[in-house]
């Protein structure tokens, strides 16, 4: 890719991707202001992206915590901390419903707010023109600063992995296309802090360098155009892209942008260019200048069964439930309740979870305005799915294989690179659930993968433990053949020994077939005797060190080893020197016994001698002098690990256990009494309308019951 | 969050994504397809009779008929087997293919046959390898060449003043060569100069001018002139419907581009290099089925390859197919025998036409 790309880019040339759909947009909330929520009753906060391996949750239940304090300290490298984000006691730390379209279960943190939103002291860096990137980067990482497009990737590590070696970075691209339909919270943000997000582009400016930095924007938000072309100035360019859908996904904002199509295969930051949404970028603003650490973000509340629509700055860990009864919507049976866009998002089995990072809306529609879905029929080929694939795939030719169980096909046709942006299904006149399928296709091949790789590693064992057997094999083979040669070698002796003559009593055990009855008996009488005398042995040393007695166990020794002396047939020297050794080591034993003992019992004994003392206290000099060494060492990580972290991470600075601070809850105050005895009464009589009875047989009348309101309640009444 | 009774009693709505939907639906463009074929019934009604008429209503019942069969032999729904139209286009397109005077024993065998073998053996809607209209139309002309020469009607002007309900039900139920010869005669005799031709069609009456290399001889027909208006008229119909599927995006326009004009320009050229064996592009166009293929037959979406580049591919080589056919073989027209043998090859233009990967332009580290 040459500089003429670069200078085309510059001047602004718009490529456009392949396929693409337009749909309806709904987004009629774009001129709602944002609005902050109030404390929801109860904050539940998933751990699920913030512990990894080796990560600490810094709370439990019942502790206070404050807003924006650290709850974990993240294990691995694409996790961040996870933050409070009220102030309030820790409820519990256990299983809670997740945001997911099956309702899985995850480790959650859930906070009952004391209504203080009391909060952490903003820690801004005021200097931040002089920090490193290093130090920057740190700070957005242990800040919480993830993806708020959707896929929630963690910027910090998108950031680094684009400077990180010898790479550059030549393109930073800011992504305020906000392609799904229904969403407006990156338009409204734009609009209302397009300031805010131009510092934030400065930041990651001093991170990353590059030679470019774009602002991409669909041109159906002319208001954010505008607010982002005044705000930019010559720090930026505002690139105006036509409304397409898939247009957001970063592949494809690359593509339109800048003419490159990076495989799925590979990283965006391979290429040099860093995506990232708009509201990342605001976050990152905050975290870097206010020092505020992601507690907050905005979605965009909308769908007709609202009584009102708009966009909400909510706090993470929110419910859907406290949204949607902020924006008057109990729903009702079997209505679907979408979180995120109407084209990516899901359906929730339930309203109870809380809102994360990922969410960018919850769409409440009629089914006016999103119709139920129709019964899929066959497929007829239309190739309506082929020509909007943005990945260049071709989904009608996948569903088939995967339907049809072929799996290495579905693969072979491309299935790794379909980004489930939902145009197959959007355009497929048989409404068949392509995206359902390619979704399931996708988990298939994933535990296909694993069970590959599993069975490659089981494999690379079997064949280690075969080779390791065979060499075992081969080594006993070597040692049986030595030992066959020896026993060769030593029949051949005894035969010569044999045939030599009868001089030493046929000592050789060749020889042992042609001895004579008697000479057998001699031998076995031996041999007794030998086994014998083994014995005494072994219960004399038994004897020796049960007892406590120096001479006794002397003795014994003595007699054990005269014995053994005579039985081995030693000269008298000989005994005497091992029976010195034997009484020699004897004592020691019985010095060493007496040293543990005492040592452990932690009393010198008088009787024990100077020595053990001696020896007992060294070893308490060396226990306490290993105890030191580890200490220092552990002084050292922990001196080197607060360096990386900032202040609030500290271990010394976050008390592990808060006191429980009494008298927090705000008591409501009485509402005045209305003198009614029924609250909110109903203004108009009700009227039902009966069934129609569908029966030819038995018309009913066609009348509409009407319930009068209660007497007390109706205003003929008040007005009496 | 805990789930209270409340929210387990309230259970929400369950979807996948995506949640929009465009429009369209398959049975919306089996509709749109029969809608773009309303002018050239009316064409063919003026110019043919009201034959056409009885034969969609044979076609329709058998094809009815054979799809309810189908329905019950494999345990499907009735109303989904029903419901989806595909076979009220195949009768509608079989209808307008075959001869308006054929005995109806010879139609209901090839709407049978069209949708019990061509289609529902292959696995219904779909799935289906060949072009059951054309399938049905060339099992009749093989098994039964001879009907075709005497139940074609040589168009006419007003020929439904002739041609009326009653007596087309008439020859068409009895299936008499005697009845049929008298109707087409005297649907004949409206034209003026009707004597030109010895065969039943233009083609027809070329086919021994082509084997003798003489065609050059024949005088070329004025499609001005009574006896050729039909074709005229006809063509601008099925212009006209192909022109309403295009603007509802049924159909690609790549496709009857690509198709009429590699005939045009094929036949031109064949036409200039030998103009004793073969006719000029604008007959090519005109007579048989041509314009009919190029919008409503060859733009069968389930019989054609997958991808828009393969299906111009398709439409070409259906094109020069045709033009082969039309010029050395031994059939007056070959748009069936085109299509047929274009569908087979389908699925190799699928797998040659293969779309290159996501990621042109790449380099590891971007832009040096």
């Amino acid at each position: 890719m040459a500089s003429t790309q670069l200078a085309k880019i510059l001047q602004g040339k718009i490529w456009r991707f392949f396929g693409g759909i337009k749909p309806q947009e709904l987004k009629n909330t774009s001129d709602c202001a944002i609005e902050e929520l109030p404390l929801p009753s109860l904050i539940t906060l998933p751990l699920e992206r913030h512990l990894g391996e080796g990560g600490e949750i810094l709370v439990k239940a019942g502790d206070y915590v404050k807003a924006g304090q650290p709850l974990t300290i993240p294990g691995g490298r694409r996790n961040v901390p996870l933050h409070a984000s009220t102030s309030g006691t820790v409820m519990s730390i256990g299983m809670q419903v997740l945001p997911h379209p099956s309702g899985f279960t995850g480790l959650c943190v859930t906070i009952k707010p004391d209504g203080l939103d009391a909060a952490v002291d903003p820690a801004p860096i005021p200097n931040w023109q002089e920090k490193t990137p290093d130090e920057l980067l740190e700070r957005i990482r242990f800040f919480g600063i993830e993806g708020l497009g959707g896929a929630q990737f963690q910027t910090a590590a998108k950031l680094s992995s684009a400077i990180e070696g010898d790479r550059t970075c030549q393109i930073f691209i800011v992504n305020g296309c906000e392609c799904e339909p229904v969403a407006t919270c990156d338009d409204r943000l734009m609009q209302e802090k397009a300031e805010d997000i131009m510092q934030g582009i400065e930041i990651v400016r001093h991170i990353l360098k590059p030679q470019a930095v774009i602002v991409a924007i669909e041109d159906n938000k002319p208001a954010a155009i505008k607010a982002m072309q005044a705000a930019a100035g010559d720090r930026a360019v505002i690139r105006v892209i036509p409304t397409l859908y898939p247009s957001g996904a970063a592949r494809n904002l690359i593509k339109i942008v800048t003419g490159i199509e990076i495989p799925y295969k590979a990283h965006t930051s391979d290429c040099g260019i860093v995506v990232d949404n708009v509201e990342t970028v605001f976050a990152l603003k905050q975290a870097v200048i206010d020092g505020i650490p992601l507690i907050k973000r905005v979605i965009t509340v909308a769908g007709d069964s609202l009584k009102k629509q708009g966009n909400a700055l909510v706090r993470l860990g929110t419910s859907v439930r406290f949204v949607l009864n902020h924006y008057h919507l109990n729903p009702e049976r079997r209505q679907r309740i979408i979180l995120g866009g109407p084209l990516m998002g899901f359906t929730v089995p339930t309203i109870d979870v809380p809102i994360t990072k990922s969410a960018t809306c919850v769409f409440a529609p009629t089914t006016e305005e999103v119709p139920l879905e129709d019964e899929a029929v066959n497929c007829i080929r239309c190739g309506r799915c082929a020509r909007v694939c943005p990945s260049r795939l071709v989904p009608y030719q996948m569903y088939a294989y995967s339907r049809a169980g072929d799996h290495a096909r579905a693969k072979k046709c491309g299935i790794s690179d379909c980004t489930e942006c939902g145009c197959c299904a959007f355009v497929c006149p048989s409404r068949i659930r392509l995206t359902s399928q390619f979704r399931k296709e996708k988990a298939i091949q994933n535990l296909l993968w694993e069970n590959e790789k599993r069975n490659e590693r089981a494999r690379e064992r079997m064949a280690a433990r075969q080779e390791r057997l065979a060499k075992e094999e081969a080594i006993r083979a070597e040692k049986k053949k030595a030992a066959l040669a020896r026993i060769q070698a030593q029949k051949q002796a005894g035969a010569a020994a044999g045939t030599a003559g009868a001089a030493y009593g046929g000592a050789g055990a060749g020889a042992g077939a042609k001895l004579s009855p008697e000479e057998l008996q001699q031998r076995r009488q031996a041999a007794i005797e030998a086994a014998r005398l083994r014995a005494q042995q072994k219960k004399a040393a038994a004897a020796g060190t049960a007892a406590n007695s120096g001479g006794s166990e002397a003795g014994a020794g003595a007699s054990t080893a005269k014995a053994a002396g005579a039985a081995a047939g030693l000269s008298p020297e000989q005994i005497q020197k091992r029976r010195q050794a034997a009484l020699a080591a004897a004592k020691l034993r019985s010095q060493q016994k007496k040293a543990a003992a005492g040592a452990a019992a932690e009393n010198a004994n008088a009787a024990a001698g100077q020595e053990s003392a001696a020896d007992a206290g060294s070893v308490r000099e060396q226990a306490a002098q290993v105890l030191a060494t580890d200490r220092v060492q552990r002084q050292g990580e922990t001196a080197q690990s607060a360096e990386n972290l900032p202040y609030n991470l500290r271990r010394g600075a976050v008390p592990k256990k808060a006191e429980i601070v009494a008298e927090k809850w705000v008591e409501p105050a009485p509402l005045p009494p209305t003198g009614q005895k029924v609250e909110n009464p109903p203004q108009h009589e009700i009227v039902v309308e009966e069934h129609k009875y569908h029966s030819i047989y038995a018309p009913a009348p066609e009348k509409a019951r009407e319930y009068k309101l209660p007497p007390n309640l109706s205003k003929a009444r008040k007005k009496d | 969050m805990q789930i209270s009774v409340q929210s387990a009693k309230q259970n929400l709505g369950i979807e996948a994504a995506p949640h929009l939907h465009a429009g369209l639906s398959t049975q919306r463009i089996m509709a749109l397809v029969l809608l773009a074929l309303l002018p050239a019934y009316a064409v063919v009604l003026y110019f043919y009779g009201f034959a056409v008429i009885w034969q969609l209503g044979l076609c329709l019942v058998t094809g009815a008929v054979c799809e309810v069969l189908t329905a019950l032999l494999r345990g499907r729904r009735l109303k989904r087997a029903l419901c989806d139209l595909s076979y009220v286009v195949t009768a509608a397109l079989l209808a307008l293919t075959l001869p308006s005077l054929m005995p109806w024993h010879l139609t209901v065998v090839a709407m049978a046959f069209a949708i019990l073998i061509v289609k529902q053996c292959f696995g219904g809607l779909g799935m289906n390898i060949f072009n059951p209209a054309m399938a049905g139309f060339v099992f009749l002309i093989i098994s039964a060449p001879g009907s075709f020469f005497t139940t074609y009607i040589a168009p006419a002007p007003a020929a439904i003043s002739v041609a009326t309900p009653s007596r087309t039900l008439d020859v068409i139920l009895a299936g008499d060569s005697t009845d049929q010869r008298a109707l087409v005669d005297e649907i004949k005799a409206i034209n003026v100069s009707a004597d030109a031709l010895s065969g039943a069609t233009f083609l027809e009456s070329i086919k021994t001018a082509r084997k003798a290399q003489t065609v050059s001889a024949i005088p070329a027909p004025e499609f001005t002139d009574s006896a050729y208006q039909a074709y005229l008229f006809l063509a601008g119909a099925y212009l006209l419907g192909g022109v309403v599927l295009i603007a509802c995006k049924v159909i690609l326009f790549q496709m009857p581009l690509a198709f009429l004009a590699t005939v045009a320009a094929g036949g031109a050229l064949w036409h200039h290099l030998a103009p004793d064996a073969s006719i000029s592009a604008l007959e090519h166009l005109l007579f048989g089925g041509t314009m009919l293929a190029a919008f409503f037959i060859i733009t069968d979406p389930v019989t054609n390859a997958g991808t828009s580049k393969g299906r111009v591919v398709f439409s070409i080589i259906c094109a020069l197919l045709l033009l082969l056919i039309r010029v050395k073989g031994s059939y007056s027209d070959s748009v069936a025998f085109a299509v047929l043998l274009s569908n087979a090859a389908a699925p190799l233009i699928d797998v040659l036409t293969r779309r290159r990967p996501f990621g042109i332009g790449y380099k590891e580290g971007g832009l040096r």
